[in-house]
């Protein structure tokens, strides 16, 4: 059980993540939801401890996660994988190499530096690779990959941690539609058959609708919705990205532009169709 | 058309007051410029007494000197080999002060780089003392180096070394500094240490700078080597000087196109192996 306790950071007077308190059973699929700003990716970073919380702390089970340092805070984060929205693999390093980084707390220092690694240790790389039918670009350098490719690599070393926790940050933000597919699909499965907890920051409402088992929505760092995604209601939802239907009215009118300007764009657009 | 151009200036003043009220310097600071250059060249001229005379008459022994120039030839095929012996020497110096230095400089570079080590103080340490190893010359080290180690090579090496020492700490740092931050946040995402840290988030992205650096100081210690040879730090230096004490201008000329043609050849060479380094491949290196 992932505990989180009145977790706060603060970044100079922006309180990012504020009193945020939430438990989450082995096995879930969370989707964390929220306007720009919300404060999503800076929690999920707290709880990789990417960040140091100001306030609050994290427990898993019977571990304090906020008190972890060294070797056991190494340690935590191999348990909890991060996906990040821009992949974060090492460019310049082959696919097998990025995925054998996830090893990187398992096996000894020495060895990872020098990349001696075991054939066990290569074949637990590539078959987590062959899963996501990536196996064939072992040897390809990360960065001659599609943005779909590299997150499917990105995936695949958060596999071979042999974590407990998947937490993902916007991991489709950059996606096109049809990747965006498979990589949701991939974070169900693992969730799915494994068992792994997965929380995954998501800006589409939809998906985070059709893949998670639970929604928690942020606002200003505080967590105001959560529950399952059938209970958000249609006011709740718009609510949470802001757009209240008094607030669109509200908005600032586009610049008023010239009438004859106007009128010359809709020609050149006319003509540009018209080719 | 003038409609269409026909902006709110009023307006567009009033709301951006920044763009339009521009200082004196961000209006004539090209021509304020080029004056203060103007003069700073006719005080110089000024300073070091030159005259007009005098130049048209060092151009013209300049002139007699590059026709005894011409053509460039040796005595002997002995001594051709030589010459030829101590070019290698040279290479060899350069070839070595460059990559000591290099090997050298990589934990000054890390230890100097802010995001390696957050401690203020030996950043601060690091970052001037590789500043005061930098400010002194290559031709002053070999000087120093010679009293120490003895006339030869190895004052050349110790030279090159020292004084290249600081150079690539400072460009080495720099270029870790700029590494995109988000490989090193994957890295210890997994579960990676600062090791980790180092060799996989770090050393991939700045590895192909760095060897380009020290690929093109390589070339540039060619030919610094060449001139801390004439004080006896080894190599072809010597003899250039030799040869221009004994008035023996084709020989000088010989010996100035074989250090032209081994630039060219380092050049080449260097070129080529730094596109391999930097160049994109699907198959990773690093
Ligand atoms: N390292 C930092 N330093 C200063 N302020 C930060 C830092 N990281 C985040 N913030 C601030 O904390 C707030 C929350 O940011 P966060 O990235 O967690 O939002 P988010 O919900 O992930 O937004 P998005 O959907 O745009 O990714 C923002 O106001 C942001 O400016
Ligand atoms: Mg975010």
């Amino acid at each position: 059980m992932l505990q989180i306790q009145g977790l706060t950071k603060q970044f100079g007077t922006v309180r990012a993540v504020d009193g945020v308190t939430l438990s989450v059973p082995p096995g879930q699929m969370v989707g964390v939801i929220g306007r720009s700003g919300a404060g999503k990716s800076t929690m999920l970073r707290l709880i990789n401890r990417l960040e140091d919380p100001t306030e609050g702390r994290v427990l898993f089970g019977d571990l304090d996660v906020s008190a972890l340092k060294g070797r056991g805070l190494r340690g935590w984060r191999a348990r909890c994988a991060m996906i990040f929205q821009q992949f974060n693999l090492v460019g310049r390093l082959d696919v097998l190499g990025n995925v054998l980084l996830g090893r990187s707390y398992a096996v000894a220092t020495p060895r990872a530096l020098l990349k001696l690694w075991a054939e066990q240790d290569k074949a637990i790389a590539l078959s987590a690779l062959e899963q996501f039918d990536m196996g064939l670009l072992a040897a390809q350098r990360a960065d001659t990959l599609s943005g779909g490719q590299q997150q499917r690599v990105a995936i695949a070393r958060a596999l071979v941690q042999q974590p407990d926790v998947i937490l993902a940050d916007e991991p489709i933000a950059s996606l096109d539609p049809r990747n965006t597919r498979t990589v949701m699909d991939a974070l169900r499965r693992i969730n799915q058959e494994l068992g792994i907890t997965v929380l995954c920051n998501l800006h589409d409402l939809d998906i985070a609708k059709a893949y998670c088992d639970r929604l928690v929505g942020m606002a200003a760092g505080k967590v105001v919705f959560d529950g399952r995604p059938e209970s958000l209601t249609e006011s709740e939802a718009h609510e949470l990205y802001g757009l209240e239907a008094g607030e669109v009215i509200d908005l600032p009118m586009p610049v008023q532009v010239p009438a004859h300007v106007a009128s010359a764009r809709l020609a050149d657009r006319r003509a540009a169709s018209a080719h | 058309m003038s409609q269409v151009l026909d902006a709110d200036l009023q307006g567009l003043r009033a709301r951006y007051p920044g763009v339009f009220r521009q200082s004196f310097l961000a209006r004539y600071g090209s021509v304020v410029a080029l004056a203060v250059g103007a003069v700073s060249v006719a005080l110089g001229l000024w300073y070091l007494e030159f005259t007009p005379w005098r130049m048209l008459g060092g151009i013209a022994e300049m002139g007699k000197i590059l026709t005894l120039m011409i053509p460039p030839y040796v005595d002997s095929w002995g001594r051709a080999l030589i010459f030829l012996d101590a070019l290698g020497e040279t290479v060899a110096l350069a070839l070595l002060g460059t990559f000591g230095a290099a090997i050298l400089a990589l934990p000054l570079g890390l230890l100097a780089a802010k995001n390696v080590v957050a401690n203020r103080i030996a950043h601060f340490l690091a970052r001037r003392s590789l500043d005061t190893i930098r400010g002194v010359d290559t031709l002053i080290y070999a000087l120093i180096w010679i009293n120490v180690v003895g006339l030869g090579p190895f004052a050349g090496v110790l030279a090159i070394m020292t004084s290249d020492l600081g150079t690539f700490g400072k460009l080495f740092s720099e270029a870790i500094e700029a590494a995109d931050k988000k490989p090193v946040e994957g890295v210890v995402s997994t579960g990676g240490g600062a090791l980790h840290r180092i060799r996989f988030g770090m050393l991939p992205q700045v590895f192909p700078v760095m060897a380009s650096q020290v690929l093109y100081y390589f070339e540039s210690n060619t030919r610094s080597a060449t001139i801390i040879g004439i004080v006896g730090a080894g190599g072809i230096g010597l003899h250039l000087a030799e040869q221009i004490r004994t008035l023996e201008f084709h020989q000088v000329a010989f010996i100035i196109v074989l250090i032209l043609i081994a630039v060219a050849a380092i050049d080449w060479v260097s070129g080529k192996l730094r596109f391999a380094i930097i160049g994109r491949r699907s198959v990773a290196l690093a």
